[in-house]
């Protein structure tokens, strides 16, 4: 931060040349200028509104219909042998970060190794190329592709129809490594190449470059880029509907059995309903709340972690 | 000035990882109960333990709910799992395997239930029994109307599209007294293949045989109409377009006006009651293994107060599985499923019509329970 030495443009003496006659002649297109530029300030705050109007109203929604189960039962109870009334979402909470956290797992080491295989030693070549076309391709596969996928590899590796935390991580990550493989190069790229040719000159071998200056360098890039990879995943329903399942009880084994996650609580609350529905219409708003508020969680620490490392990093 | 809102979201973070560490652990809800206060049928010969997975009818899935519920407490060692995918995915799971039972609204065809299911030991047959039976209701959307009664002909003749108005002279002439507006009819339905559609269609195709000629059908057999996916989807369809009429499951419809339909020459408004004698004027298919008790409903019964607009549900499980566990705990469920404190849990949660002891069903039914792992 220090390093950044600021530039001012050298005009200092711009004022002199001015003509008083050339800015009245100017005035009356200066006018026109002055009004073009308040109608687009004018569009453009309209357009700011226009964008925050659906999330104001999510969050109000949430806020409004959720509240009433925001208790302390909701976070100590879950669902098993709940009948109506009362319950909790912890076995979903509880679900969802083990199932975040395993994706986390597969996706980021996969998707860094990918990114600095592609800036650091892919290049130009073919396989980079090739590399970077299937990133682009799984990105833009619907989240249902990847869960169908995972089903069916989990189903010819342990029997038809099994399901299990795993498995929607297994999905999820299909996901999140394309977002990972993405960012990482992008924040890889960043690092200046003076840095990695000053390695080379002084004879450390390339690995090395990479391990003491390269991803040092871009660390804080890197944190932000898996945690907003972690925040697209956290709310995807249908992959895990398909392969991680539902169940009403705690489940802490990955490996073994079905699992609950938020968003699929949210979705089971919503369209399976018994008579009290406004129960199960409370349990899905306050379970949406939660879910948000993981979310919300996520992305501070995204933006807060690059700054903390920094620091610490000045303070050694 | 960056660096305090750093420390405050770190130290946010930091707070919202101490909640979360402690509140790992056991849910409340599920620490082991007292046995010293728990009373309820925990004596079971044999502790059960493990997951019993299950899939398939969405109609079921509150009724499966407060089975799960008190099957909790009554076994505290099982998890049971049902996934409301839908009838038709339910039994092609179930045949593919990896399932301990299924929920249904229509039974498998009898050579299926003769054998050769994947989630069954081999050559296995089925066991099936009826265990939820419900009104459908035809549940409509009119401003100043609270209730209406409809022919079978002229719902028929509604949903075809053939009647497009409220004030049509068809629907004022069997409701005299009532006003009805000009406004045009919506009808709504189901777009997923669903067992209640299957349900309606059969009793169109059997009360109304001129006005529906597309028989019985999981699938909505025409264009035009407005479509909803499941039952959820119709509920909302319905109360949000003022005109609009469609089918939905009884339990899931409280909020909504109710038609009565015509049966014989009296209008019958939907009931439990109601459900449950059109069920008792039915018979069982015939041609079935004794494990197998299913339902030919009479829709064009007649009797007194009989409701035959309605869904009956089924359970399906095998006789024999190859896991002994397996075998116990769907027996368990199952016994627990039909028992009369079970039947009572469904009625109060899905609003069901609990199996009813006069027709000897519920004999058939607990026969056909016994078969499992036996």
């Amino acid at each position: 931060m220090s390093q950044t030495t600021m530039v001012r443009p050298a005009g200092g003496t711009a004022s002199d040349k001015i003509d008083p006659a050339a800015v009245l002649a100017a005035s009356r297109p200066n006018l026109r200028r002055r009004l073009t530029n308040q109608i687009t300030l004018g569009v453009v705050i309209l357009a700011v509104v226009m964008t925050a109007v659906p999330l104001v109203s999510v969050i109000w929604a949430s806020v409004e219909r959720g509240s009433a189960r925001l208790d302390v039962a909701l976070f100590t109870n879950s669902m098993r042998g709940v009948v109506g009334q009362g319950g909790g979402l912890l076995h979903a909470l509880m679900g969802t970060l083990l199932v975040t956290g395993a994706t986390a797992l597969i996706a980021i080491p996969l998707g860094l190794s990918a990114a600095i295989y592609l800036t650091e030693y892919g290049g130009t070549s073919k396989l980079a190329g090739l590399t970077r076309r299937a990133v682009d391709i799984m990105v833009s596969i619907p989240s249902i592709v990847a869960g169908l996928a995972a089903y069916a590899l989990f189903s010819l590796l342990f029997g038809p129809g099994t399901r299990s935390g795993l498995a929607g991580a297994a999905a999820l990550a299909m996901i999140m490594i394309p977002v990972v493989v993405r960012s990482s190069e992008e924040v890889l790229r960043l690092v200046p190449a003076d840095l990695r040719e000053a390695g080379l000159a002084l004879g450390a071998p390339r690995w090395r470059v990479i391990r003491r200056i390269v991803l040092p360098t871009a660390l804080p890039g890197l944190t932000s880029g898996a945690v907003l990879g972690v925040a697209r995943i956290i709310g995807e329903t249908a992959p895990l509907l398909l392969v991680a399942g539902f169940t009403d009880a705690m489940n802490y084994n990955l490996a073994e059995g079905r699992m609950a996650t938020l968003p699929v609580f949210i979705y089971t609350q919503w369209s399976s309903k018994g008579l009290d529905t406004a129960a199960y219409d409370q349990r899905a708003w306050a379970g949406a709340l939660v879910l948000m508020a993981v979310v919300v969680v996520l992305q501070l620490g995204a933006r807060a972690l690059p700054t903390q490392i920094a620091k610490i990093r000045r303070n050694r | 000035m960056k660096l305090t809102t750093g420390s405050k979201t770190a130290a946010l973070i930091a707070a919202a990882a101490l909640t979360l560490s402690a509140l790992t652990g056991c849910a409340q809800n599920e620490e082991p109960a007292d046995p010293g206060t728990d009373n309820t049928s925990s004596q079971t010969e044999t502790s059960l333990s493990g997951e019993l997975n299950g899939a398939g009818a969405s109609s079921q899935s509150a009724a499966q709910e407060a089975w799960r519920g008190g099957f909790a407490s009554a076994e505290p060692g099982v998890t049971v799992n049902y996934d409301p995918v839908g009838s038709g995915s339910g039994r092609e799971q179930f045949a593919a395997g990896g399932l301990g039972f299924v929920g249904s609204d229509a039974p498998f065809k009898p050579e299926e239930a003769q054998g050769g299911q994947g989630s069954c030991a081999a050559g296995s047959p089925l066991v099936e029994i009826p265990v939820y039976i419900s009104p459908i209701v035809v549940a409509f959307n009119l401003d100043g109307v609270e209730a209406l009664n409809l022919a079978p002909t002229t719902i028929a003749d509604i949903f075809t599209g053939k009647i497009t108005n409220w004030n049509d002279p068809v629907i004022a002439a069997d409701n005299a007294g009532t006003q009805l507006p000009d406004v045009k009819i919506s009808p709504v339905h189901r777009s997923d293949q669903s067992g209640t559609t299957g349900n309606f269609t059969d009793y169109l195709a059997a009360t109304a045989p001129s006005a529906w000629t597309f028989g019985e059908t999981e699938e909505w057999p025409l264009d035009g109409g407005e479509g909803a996916e499941k039952t959820q989807g119709m509920v909302e369809a319905l109360t949000a377009g003022q005109g609009s009429i469609g089918y939905v499951d009884a339990g899931q419809a409280r909020a909504l006006s109710w038609a009565s339909i015509k049966v014989g020459a009296a209008w019958v408004a939907p009931s439990a009651e109601g459900a449950a004698k059109a069920v008792a004027e039915s018979q069982l298919e015939s041609g079935r293994g004794p494990g197998d008790v299913v339902y030919e409903l009479n829709r064009t019964t007649t009797a007194d107060g009989a409701y035959p607009l309605i869904l009956v549900s089924y359970l399906a499980a095998c006789e024999k599985y190859e896991d002994a566990n397996l075998s116990g705990m769907v027996s368990a469920y199952f016994k627990y499923v039909t028992s009369e404190e079970g039947q009572q849990a469904a009625a109060a949660n899905a609003g069901s019509a609990p199996l009813t002891s006069e027709v000897g069903l519920a004999a058939k039914v607990s026969a056909a329970v016994e078969r499992i792992g036996s």
